[in-house]
């Protein structure tokens, strides 16, 4: 049965009253978060002495024990917090910080001895004991700290003061490469949150946060307090946007000084400088199988890719072909590798003489590749797939986002998989081949799909090894690895390209993708 | 009234469960979050540390129910990225998207009814083909090259807008052109057919006989009636802005909830995406509400309540 209710009419201007007071509603709902927002310095013109910097995105947070991770650590490091000790990443040498000396006292001991005189932007004096909790509070904290990961990896270590200017460090095994590894550690104060993370951290650094307005802008101030020579900006707004082309833009039209993290069609004209970004793009092949687990095949494979063509047509000019993952003023880098010479004929010759001797060559090759890993990533792939075609090679091509290309980057890598090359690209923040060597290398690596018991050993020792020796044999290991194992096949050293104001002058270098010092940067003129 | 309110009010409830339900399951099909928040070199026993620090060791109907008491409370969790409870995260950027899309849809409604009406008035004139162009034109237009064009042009080349951000008047014209362009084109093209019936209905016929205006004509009589097809049309365009505009947001740093859903998806930020989608669709079940109550105060043949 049907009924029908009977409603008195609404007045004509009452109902285009509800309708717009619907639409006002809406409206009004959010009209407090954009007008209240506050000062954005890019597009209002900010005051003379303050650099703007756009950045791909917004640091997720500004925890110093993340600052490893490049969104974190370009804002974070040097500028906010500051480490004991810090690599030049011209030379590569280790440089006072915090501490303006070290030793070590057996294989398992070091002392420090930290600078007097430093304070926190908070006013508390920097000493052993702040050292000591940081330490603590990055390696031995159930806090998911990201430099713990990529920095100690399980390593096991104390942190004792001994009086204020006197820090001991003790790790449970020999470790040549300590104080490199604490140039990771960014010291914060014995009042810091240890079992979660902050967002806004309070360092001893050349500036301190002055105002973070989430999802917009954060601005930093320098720290009168600073115990180092006053940087020249007396601030910097940092704002964020995804889109490469618009931070170009940004700088053209004079609403930002510096834009990190563009490609070469980004625009950014006459602003553009170019920089070695510390990356190093690559093939990972699984030679587990067939038919990558034939060596010819892998050699095959780096004769028949032209990277001197890759690099001047896909990346227009950015790059430098490349043969090892370890870039020069890395500790461990072999001159003696060269990047492998583009030779179809031999490439053909050896995939004849693979099939000639019973290879399934004609098995279908994937090559997992990821979106956006570099500018032109497909493409490159592409220039890749016709020259192993060309070779004799079956091979079809797979694009994925960072999520599923996770999958195939780390152990345990997914189940029935067919023969594989995996389109990688590897930073050395570092400064050490032990941060390359054993993840990527290693028979258990985190990253590797595959490896010798000979390359293993050769990692080992290496690790174990300091100065001049740790030189030799970490590039003795990437020798043995170019020559013997052919688990790669290494395409370039990538180039970054960023854009500068007239008004700034900003020399950037292998770290500036990590670590971006304000301090380097000063007013034009 | 009410009774109607009711009905639409329980008819939501459903949906909002199969929402919820489906954000959790699809948001976790996505992948470890491992291997997101650790480092590439993080040993097997610090990623299965994260995993148990954060319940992902669970049973997935454990951290469903753990989900639910959860949502009960209000509480929405912690950003697995930026570490701040998830709630605040939405809570921040839905109001910027709101605001953006209020403006855009208001303009473009308000536009459209005058160019729309303006089309009807004389079918086949030059004016209703300039409009009927004008208006496919932008209904076509690929947002993602606007916005970009209007940058290179009115930032770079003349320097009239700034290039993007939230700060002032003319921060927002780039933006709101940008979203307003299609739902305009397509507003348009929906007014002028509704007008074109209704201004050739007798009823108008007879308005004019007994000596109304034109204004009153077209704006008092004929809108009025070609109000609701414009009005649903219209509803849906919001809809569709108020999930987020993602394209906008994006390229000109608008710190929207489309951004920070698509953010929270790259980055398996569960608990920000769980409470996002679920913000949002609550907004959009009170949207239509809201829509639908407009549309049974324009018509009364609706808001005659129909029950059985």
């Amino acid at each position: 049965m049907i009924k029908i209710t009977r409603v008195p009419s609404t007045p004509r201007r009452r109902q285009a009253a509800s309708a717009l007071l619907a639409l006002g509603a809406m409206l009004s709902a959010g009209a407090c978060s954009v007008a209240n927002s506050g000062p954005e310095a890019p597009g209002g013109g900010a005051a003379a002495n303050t650099v703007r910097i756009v950045l791909p995105e917004e640091p997720p947070t500004l925890e110093p024990c993340d600052a490893s991770l490049t969104a974190t650590g370009r804002v974070t490091r040097a500028n906010i917090t500051e480490a004991l000790t810090e690599r030049d990443p011209s030379t590569g040498k280790l440089q006072p910080a915090l501490a303006t000396e070290w030793k070590q006292d057996s294989p398992t001991e070091w002392t420090f001895t930290l600078r007097p005189g430093v304070k926190f932007h908070d006013g508390t004096a920097f000493d052993a004991k702040a050292a000591a909790f940081s330490i603590d509070r990055t390696v031995g904290s159930t806090i998911d700290c990201n430099v713990d990961g990529y920095v100690f990896g399980g390593i096991e270590l104390t942190a004792t003061a001994v009086d204020d200017t006197t820090l001991k460090v003790k790790t449970a095994k020999a470790d040549p490469i300590l104080p490199l590894r604490l140039s990771f550690v960014e010291i914060v104060p014995t009042t810091t949150n240890k079992t979660g993370k902050v967002r806004e951290p309070v360092g001893t650094g050349p500036y301190k946060i002055a105002k973070w307005d989430t999802g917009r802008s954060l601005r930093l101030e320098r720290f009168a307090g600073y115990w180092g020579k006053a940087p020249e900006f007396a601030a910097a707004e940092y704002v964020w946007r995804a889109e490469g082309s618009i931070r170009a833009a940004m700088v053209k039209s004079d609403e930002a000084d510096v834009a990190i993290g563009l490609a070469p069609e980004d625009g950014a004209g006459d602003a553009a400088v170019q920089y070695p970004n510390n990356e190093t793009s690559y093939l990972r092949i699984d030679a587990t199988k067939a038919p990558l687990n034939d060596i010819r095949v892998r050699q095959a494979i780096n004769y028949a890719i032209d990277r001197n063509g890759l690099v001047a047509s896909v990346f227009a000019g950015l790059g430098k072909p490349a043969g090892q993952l370890v870039p020069e003023g890395v500790t461990g880098h072999s001159t003696a590798i060269q990047a492998w010479p583009f030779d179809m004929a031999q490439a053909k010759k050896l995939v004849a003489e693979a099939k000639a001797d019973g290879v399934p060559t004609d098995t279908p090759i994937k090559i997992i590749g990821r979106n956006g890993i570099y500018p032109k990533a497909a493409e490159a792939m592409e220039v890749v797939q016709n020259a192993l075609i060309e070779a004799g090679l079956k091979v079809e091509i797979e694009m994925l986002d960072v999520n599923a290309w996770l999958e195939y980057l780390l152990r345990p890598f997914p189940k029935n998989l067919g023969p594989t090359l995996l389109q990688a690209q590897h930073g050395n923040q570092a400064g050490d081949a032990a941060f390359t060597m054993g993840q990527i290398y290693g028979s258990k690596g985190a990253q590797s799909s595959y490896g010798t018991p000979e390359l293993d050993d050769l990692i080992g020792k290496a690790e174990q090894a300091s100065g001049e020796e740790r030189q030799t044999a970490f590039a003795a290991a990437l020798e043995h690895q170019n020559k013997q194992v052919v688990r790669d096949a290494v395409l370039a050293h990538m180039t970054g390209i960023l854009a500068l104001s007239p008004k700034v002058t900003y020399q950037p270098n292998a770290a500036t993708n990590d670590e971006m010092r304000l301090a380097d940067m000063h007013p034009a003129g | 009234m009410l009774t109607f309110l009711r009905r639409r009010i329980t008819s939501s409830a459903i949906p909002l469960v199969v929402v919820i339900l489906g954000v959790f399951g699809l948001a976790r099909l996505t992948g470890d979050p491992a291997n997101l928040y650790l480092p590439l070199s993080a040993t097997p026993e610090m990623r299965a540390e994260f995993a148990a620090r954060h319940g992902f060791d669970q049973p997935l109907y454990v951290q469903f129910v753990d989900y639910l008491a959860q949502v009960v409370r209000l509480d929405f969790g912690e950003s697995l990225r930026t570490a701040e409870p998830a709630a605040e995260a939405v809570l921040r950027a839905f109001p910027a998207t709101l605001q953006l899309a209020g403006a855009t849809m208001i303009l473009a409604t308000l536009g459209a009814i005058v160019v729309g009406s303006w089309a009807a008035y004389r079918p086949n004139s030059a004016a209703d083909r300039i409009a009927s162009f004008t208006s496919t034109t932008a209904a076509s237009m690929p947002d993602f090259w606007f916005a970009i064009m209007g940058v290179l042009v009115f930032a770079v080349a003349l320097g009239w807008l700034p290039t993007s951000g939230t700060v002032g008047a003319p921060a927002w014209v780039l933006p709101v052109l940008t979203l307003l362009i299609r739902p305009f084109g397509v507003l348009v093209q929906v007014v002028r057919g509704a007008m074109v019936s209704a201004l050739s209905a007798p009823y108008i016929k007879v308005a004019r006989s007994k000596g109304a205006g034109e204004v009153r004509v077209v704006f008092g009589h004929a809108l009025r009636n070609a109000a609701p097809p414009a009005l649903t049309v219209a509803g849906d365009l919001t809809v569709g802005l108020v999930n987020g505009a993602v394209v906008v947001e994006t390229i000109f740093g608008w710190p929207g909830i489309g951004k920070l859903m698509i953010t929270s998806i790259l980055q398996r930020d569960f608990a920000v995406l769980q409470a996002a989608v679920l913000v949002t669709a609550i907004t959009i079940f009170a949207l239509n509400i809201v829509i639908d109550a407009c549309y049974a105060l324009l018509d009364s043949r609706v808001r005659q309540g129909v029950t059985t």
